[in-house]
């Protein structure tokens, strides 16, 4: 067979969604044309909504209904995807395309065990001996970095933590060594820990079963140490492509450098101010000795799964206070006993005004059937029983107004909203309550980066200009560094390291904020 | 699951059995004392004199305080005797063991027609939702959930029994003494109580499984190069099995406690007829022996139902 430099080569490719209402609508994907060399890693960033997944789909064959190209050609080593039969098509994935997904929590059968998760790759693309397909999975297994692969062999999906499902997932993709490996961001769910692992192991496999990706992310600095070139789309237009180092330290695009800017988060850039915090007068929230967990036995009491071990914590007013730690040491169940969403012992008090809270997942957090002056009028009820009705339309258009979004979006529903704007309503949700302490969790992780800068700012406005303390959680150290005064590490149920922000980050003692530091650095670059 | 966990588990399981029974039982006791007419009345017709009914109410044991009344037939009921019923004068548990064919058979035949029909239509359905297949199914299935029972066993009659005549009605023989027209008599009854419950269990294995096709894990199997065919057989269907279990658990506990309107039109001895009649007649050991038997079923049923969700899915562990 001919050697073709480019595995893949999409050819002025068009997609949209026509209707029968509207057989010509916008196109998803408008003219989108680019190659990817054997042997690279290909980047592929840009906002939510801009077609990044919908090119992934469309060269894996897996477009959801209703999708229809109209227009260009997909060409696999030289051959034509689109003209194939559906079932040869079908024969290349898990062969000669593989594919990872965002959310390695569900991605894998929870009824099977993680053998047979991987064993059906083997059998759909016809090995028939079952001793030889277990080795092989052994093998693969051990490649992705599990010393014990016999025994997780035998485990379930929900018996693995994310990271562990990722690196399966990547070994379910990589079992028959492909061609093209399709990442669609397969660390935005992960902490930073784990994500620099992920990228290790897959540019390991890349180079070892001689594989090309293409590497979708809305995570920047994933995409700057990991890809050799990358593409910036919008609108369903590649608008920019070059060399990773040339796109980051010199874009030439208008586009591509607001996106820059946007995804370092960096508060000077983004006009950003930090409010003065006073920490001679009281605190707003004191945490003393929390202690929790969840219970897991026969009779709901007894030996119940301890993950809080005694957590003191202070905020004082105006203060922005972070924390963090790798996932599973126990900041999301702190700060749903701080919120009293789960019962805990220890006492903790909140002076003064009320506490809200925003969450990482703004689609969940909204109820799909109402109005967001429902959802709105939902907060404010719980404390203002009583308030005429013009108050109260006040209040809300306010909460909304200063959360940025304009009377306009009063009746819309959820569904109508992009994720930024869902993370606004929610953030209005928090104001209407007139809170005294925002926790925020994980607040801008599922947002691209131009929403993420927005909400950002917005944040630091809301704490400036209201006096509102936060509670920040994040993994994303950047960010706790320049605008968190005081910060807190988490480890294992306890806090192990609190203290000033430049002190803690520049000379951290305990190991498990060491851990952090070292794979912010592996990713981000010193 | 450790040994001693099985033994408490099954401990658990059994106490929770008996406390629901003797509920169910104080609850029926106390519901029969407050509805008005009187059993002994209701025993000798009209025309007996107020004296006769005396002696009739002092050999029943009616006189005596409500308390002591309920504490002997539970000392009985667990000595296994439920006691005799007041208008049948025989042993309430024969009573129960004579429908029982009927409203067994009933319901098994029932049931496979359940499983056999909705699950392919199901699968059916949700290959390509919003097409021609998923509204017929559908539209079929809500004028099957709307009829009611009557008119769809008069339906049923009118077409088999008299327009194709391969059904005679109202001919009931016991499975002692010929099986084969055994089933043949409970086949139609059997259809006209499984038609709504295939509609229902239809509509919610075609919205599981439609949740199902949309899941991470079968983007994962379709990645892997997996033909439909395989992806619904391996991933989707055992899936939405997992949470169907608990409406099939439903709708068998609902069948097994017999059809009364399905057992009146098509004239079979079975276990709504016989509830029906004790309710009537004010026969008390025969009504709470059924109550019993229905109770005992709906739990079982759900230990059953405990049990195979904890089989099919890895992440329930019996609790």
């Amino acid at each position: 067979m001919a050697r073709h430099i480019h595995v893949l080569k999409v050819h002025h490719l068009t997609l949209s969604f026509p209707t029968r209402k509207d057989p010509n609508p916008k196109p998803i994907l408008d003219d989108v044309d680019f190659g990817i060399r054997d042997g690279e890693i290909l980047g592929l960033i840009g906002n939510s909504g801009s077609g990044k997944t919908m090119t992934s789909l469309a060269i894996a064959g897996l477009l959801p209904e209703g999708a229809q190209i109209t227009g260009g050609s997909i060409k696999f080593r030289g051959e034509d995807l689109l003209t194939m039969k559906p079932r040869e098509r079908r024969n290349m994935l898990g062969k000669d395309i593989g594919m990872i997904f965002q959310e390695p929590s569900t991605a894998l059968d929870p009824l099977m065990k993680i053998g047979k998760n991987l064993d059906e790759v083997l059998v759909a693309h016809g090995v028939k001996d079952p001793k030889e397909r277990r080795e092989k999975i052994l093998n693969m297994m051990a490649m992705v970095g599990f010393d014990d692969a016999a025994a997780i062999y035998e485990r379930y999906p929900h018996q693995l933590s994310g990271g562990q499902r990722q690196r399966i997932l990547i070994a379910g993709a990589a079992l028959l060594a492909p061609k093209l490996l399709i990442c669609d961001e397969p660390t935005s769910s992960l902490d930073t820990v784990t994500t620099v692992q992920i990228l290790d192991l897959l540019k390991g496999l890349c180079r070892k079963l001689q594989m090309t990706i293409l590497f979708i992310s809305h995570d920047l600095s994933a995409v700057s140490n990991f890809c050799d070139r990358v593409m910036v789309m919008k609108d369903g237009k590649i608008i920019d492509k070059d060399t990773t180092s040339d796109i980051l330290t010199n874009p030439k695009n208008a586009y591509t450098a607001e996106l820059l800017t946007n995804a370092r988060l960096d508060t000077r850039m983004l006009g950003i101010e930090r409010a003065h915090v006073d920490y001679s007068s009281s605190p707003v929230l004191t945490a003393k000795g929390i202690e929790a967990g969840y219970s897991d036995t026969m009779f709901g009491k007894g030996s119940s799964n301890k993950v809080l071990k005694g957590v003191d914590l202070e905020i004082y007013p105006h203060e922005i206070l972070g924390l963090i730690g790798s996932s599973g040491c126990g900041k999301t169940t702190l700060i749903r006993a701080l919120l009293g969403l789960l019962p805990h012992s220890g006492t903790a008090s909140v002076v003064g005004r009320r506490t809200g809270a925003v969450f990482q997942d703004p689609v969940s957090c909204l109820n799909p059937s109402h109005t967001i002056k429902w959802h709105l009028n939902e907060a404010l009820r719980v404390y203002e029983k009583k308030l005429p009705r013009s108050e109260r339309m006040a209040k809300i258009t306010a909460a909304l107004e200063e959360a940025g979004l304009d009377s306009g979006f009063l009746l819309r529903k959820p569904h109508q909203l992009s994720g930024g704007q869902r993370q606004r309503v929610a953030i209005a949700m928090c104001l209407i309550m007139n809170p005294g302490l925002i926790i925020a969790d994980e607040p801008f992780s599922s947002l691209d980066a131009s929403s993420a800068a927005e909400i950002l700012k917005l944040l630091t406005d809301i704490n400036r200009e209201r006096g509102t303390s936060f509670l920040l959680v994040t993994h994303n150290i950047h960010i706790i560094r320049q605008i968190a005064p005081r910060v807190v590490v988490m480890d294992g149920g306890k806090i192990c390291e609190s203290g000033l922000t430049s002190e803690v980050l520049s000379n951290p003692k305990a190991p498990a904020t060491i851990r952090l530091l070292d794979a912010e650095t592996k990713l981000h670059g010193a | 699951m450790t040994g001693k966990q099985t033994v408490l588990y099954i401990i658990r399981k059994v106490a929770e059995l008996l406390a629901t029974l003797l509920l169910v039982s104080l609850l029926t006791f106390l519901a029969f004392s407050v509805i008005p007419g009187d059993t002994a009345r209701v025993m000798l017709g009209a025309n007996a004199t107020q004296e006769q009914v005396e002696v009739l109410r002092e050999e029943l044991g009616l006189n005596r305080p409500l308390p002591v009344r309920y504490l002997s037939w539970l000392g009985g009921a667990f000595t296994g005797n439920l006691g005799n019923s007041t208008q049948y004068r025989t042993d309430v548990a024969k009573l129960i063991a004579n429908r029982l064919p009927v409203t067994l058979g009933m319901s098994i035949l029932a049931f496979v027609m359940i499983i056999a029909i909705s699950y392919p239509l199901a699968i059916l359905s949700s290959r390509k939702p919003g097409k021609f297949a998923d509204q017929v199914c559908s539209v079929l299935g809500h004028i099957l959930f709307a009829i009611p029972p009557f008119v769809l066993s008069l339906l049923l009659i009118l077409i088999f029994g008299s327009i194709l005549k391969n059904f005679t009605i109202g001919n009931y023989v016991a499975p002692n003494v010929d099986f084969g027209i055994y089933l043949q008599s409970l086949l139609l009854p059997a259809f006209a109580i499984a038609l709504p419950k295939i509609a229902m269990t239809f509509k919610f294995l075609r919205s599981s499984m439609i949740e199902q096709k949309a899941s991470d894990h079968v983007a994962t199997a379709k990645s892997h190069g997996l033909s439909d065919l395989k992806i619904m057989f391996k991933h989707i269907l055992p899936n939405s099995n997992v949470s169907s279990i608990t409406v099939i658990s439903l709708v068998l506990s609902d069948i097994l406690g017999g059809s009364l309107i399905v057992e009146q039109v098509f004239n079979l001895p079975g276990l709504g007829r016989l509830l029906l009649s004790a309710i009537s007649q004010r026969d008390f050991p025969l009504l709470s022996g059924i109550v019993f038997y229905l109770a005992l079923v709906t739990v079982l049923l759900y230990f059953a139902a405990d049990i195979f969700s904890s089989l099919s899915d890895p992440r329930i562990r019996i609790r």
